[in-house]
């Protein structure tokens, strides 16, 4: 199937290197402490931050940092088929490690020893890009909560079809089962990886083009 | 906490929002006495309601419900299935609520939330029992297909009266339902995708007319909180934790009753309380009709 036309246009007219469109709101949920809505395109995910509050199982409470929780669920209507497992199954748990660990690294959890963050992301569309628009949705909600943080953290995913490295891919192209890659990127400091990476010749090309992307997120 | 004069003595130097922690009932009750509740509202007024129809894209009916922070977020997927035995030429509605933790600070994960399957049960009741969807309509080949319709109703901010938000919520999703084109393709029934109107020469929908849902009585609610003799409506969740005694009051377009729920709580309801919210309930709904209508027809214009 041809993901890239002669002209080098994609199946939705974007350019290789052009995103979508990009849509953010915060403050969207009254009662949490923090909350955000961060729509990709058609792919969009409702984060809620509640916290530093008290730890709620003792046994995990750590006396020199605070504690980061994270769950990723989808909604049984944001993908083309009804879902019958929105949560529990291994891709929501996965990907609820990575939002973990790729915030936990940013907050500076040492100031609120003791507490509790909770962060909850709840994908209401999906098409392509559900890990990046989610962890884009974390950042605003903790900063709507006020959470001390290194910095941003900004995600965007790359992969590569037809010969060309593409940004941005929408469910049809990542389900097309070529290579693909999520960059997530504090400004200045330091970078986190995550992806299936089958070549490593085309390495270069994909954080280029991931870093290309985190520039315009 | 000692005795009432404490807390009087205490009130005029304490500031306003430790009282409200520390002394809940007593600062409700300072309100309810001049007959107004703490969000300025006057006791029998709902908050601001809005709709908006066609939230989620990807189902095929969708609705967005707000009543004061209370969000709702509905949505209606259809797939094709075989009827049963019993009712050969009925479809079959499945309607599922969902409270995930970004509601309330109250919901953990991995633990769903106490209300949420009491409000999933009263929905599948009231909707059933109304009869605002007719099952006879979703049937597509007499005993060999028919239309599973699935509602998931998802709560974005718990804020009281969830049952009333989820219940409009519902209603203005069946409202805005596109049913999908279907045609038979050598005995199975096959979905047909929008775009392919052109090439239809051998695939020729079988519901080509019949794309929306005629509804009957539609079903709307008002919940009321009854404290000594105060009927205060459409509580907030500050409100509803502090004062306990709840009644959901479902009334149809044409005011005919289709259900009335107290689940117990520390009031007993003499007879003209429960017509009182009944009253109150019938003004809303006119409130509420007209709200959905606006919508419907804010959609259809586009």
């Amino acid at each position: 199937m041809e993901f890239v036309s002669p002209e080098g246009l994609r199946l939705d007219g974007r350019r290789p290197t052009e995103m979508r469109q990009l849509r953010a709101e915060i403050g969207n949920v009254a009662k949490a402490d923090g909350s955000a809505v961060f729509e990709m395109g058609n792919t969009k995910v409702i984060a809620a931050v509640y916290g530093p509050r008290e730890v709620q199982n003792k046994s995990q409470q750590m006396s020199d940092q605070a504690l980061v929780r994270c769950e990723y669920s989808m909604a049984n209507f944001s993908t083309g088929d009804r879902m019958r497992k929105p949560k529990g199954d291994r891709r929501s748990t996965e990907i609820s490690l990575v939002i973990r660990q790729t915030m936990e690294a940013c907050i500076l959890t040492h100031l609120m020893p003791r507490s509790q963050i909770d962060i909850f992301v709840q994908v209401l569309q999906a098409d392509g890009g559900t890990r990046s628009a989610c962890i884009n949705a974390a950042t605003l909600a903790l900063q709507d909560a006020g959470i001390p943080m290194r910095d941003i953290v900004t995600s965007c995913s790359a992969g590569y079809l037809n010969s060309t490295p593409l940004l941005d891919l929408n469910y049809v192209e990542d389900s097309a089962g070529g290579p693909d890659v999520t960059v997530d990127k504090v400004i200045y400091v330091d970078f986190a990886l995550n992806g299936r990476v089958k070549a490593s010749v085309l390495w270069d090309l994909w954080l280029y083009f991931g870093s290309y992307g985190l520039k315009e997120t | 906490m000692g005795l009432p004069n404490a807390s009087e003595d205490l009130s005029s130097e304490m500031e306003v929002d430790a009282f409200r922690r520390l002394f809940p009932l007593r600062y409700f009750e300072r309100h309810l006495a001049e007959s107004i509740r703490p969000d300025a509202r006057p006791l029998s007024r709902a908050r601001d309601t809005t709709i908006s129809m066609g939230a989620v894209a990807s189902a095929d009916g969708s609705a967005l419900a707000k009543i004061g922070s209370t969000t709702m977020l509905a949505a209606i997927k259809m797939e094709v299935m075989t009827p049963s035995l019993e009712s050969p030429d009925e479809g079959c509605v499945s309607i599922d609520f969902h409270m995930p933790p970004i509601c309330s600070p109250l919901v953990r994960p991995g633990r769903p939330a106490e209300a949420a399957p009491v409000v999933a049960k009263q929905l599948s009741d009231t909707i059933s029992s109304s009869g605002m969807i007719n099952l006879k309509e979703l049937s597509l080949v007499g005993g060999k297909a028919a239309w599973m319709v699935y509602l998931d109703i998802y709560c974005l901010d718990a804020d009281g009266a969830l049952f009333d938000a989820a219940l409009l919520s519902a209603v203005a999703a069946f409202s805005n339902l596109q049913i999908p084109t279907v045609s038979l393709d050598d005995g199975k029934i096959v979905m047909l995708p929008e775009e392919q109107k052109e090439e239809n020469s051998e695939k020729e929908p079988v519901n080509k007319e019949k794309r929306k849902l005629t509804l009957g009585g539609i079903p709307f609610s008002l919940t009321c909180i009854l404290h000594k003799n105060y009927i205060l409506a459409d509580p907030t969740s500050e409100e509803e934790s502090i004062m306990e005694t709840l009644v959901t009051v479902v009334l149809d377009s044409s005011n005919q009753l289709v259900s009335l729920y107290k689940p117990g709580g520390a009031v007993l309801a003499y007879t003209s309380a429960v017509q009182d919210c009944i009253a109150l309930t019938r003004q809303r709904v006119k409130e509420l009709h007209q709200i959905l209508e606006e919508a419907i027809s804010g959609m259809e214009i586009d």
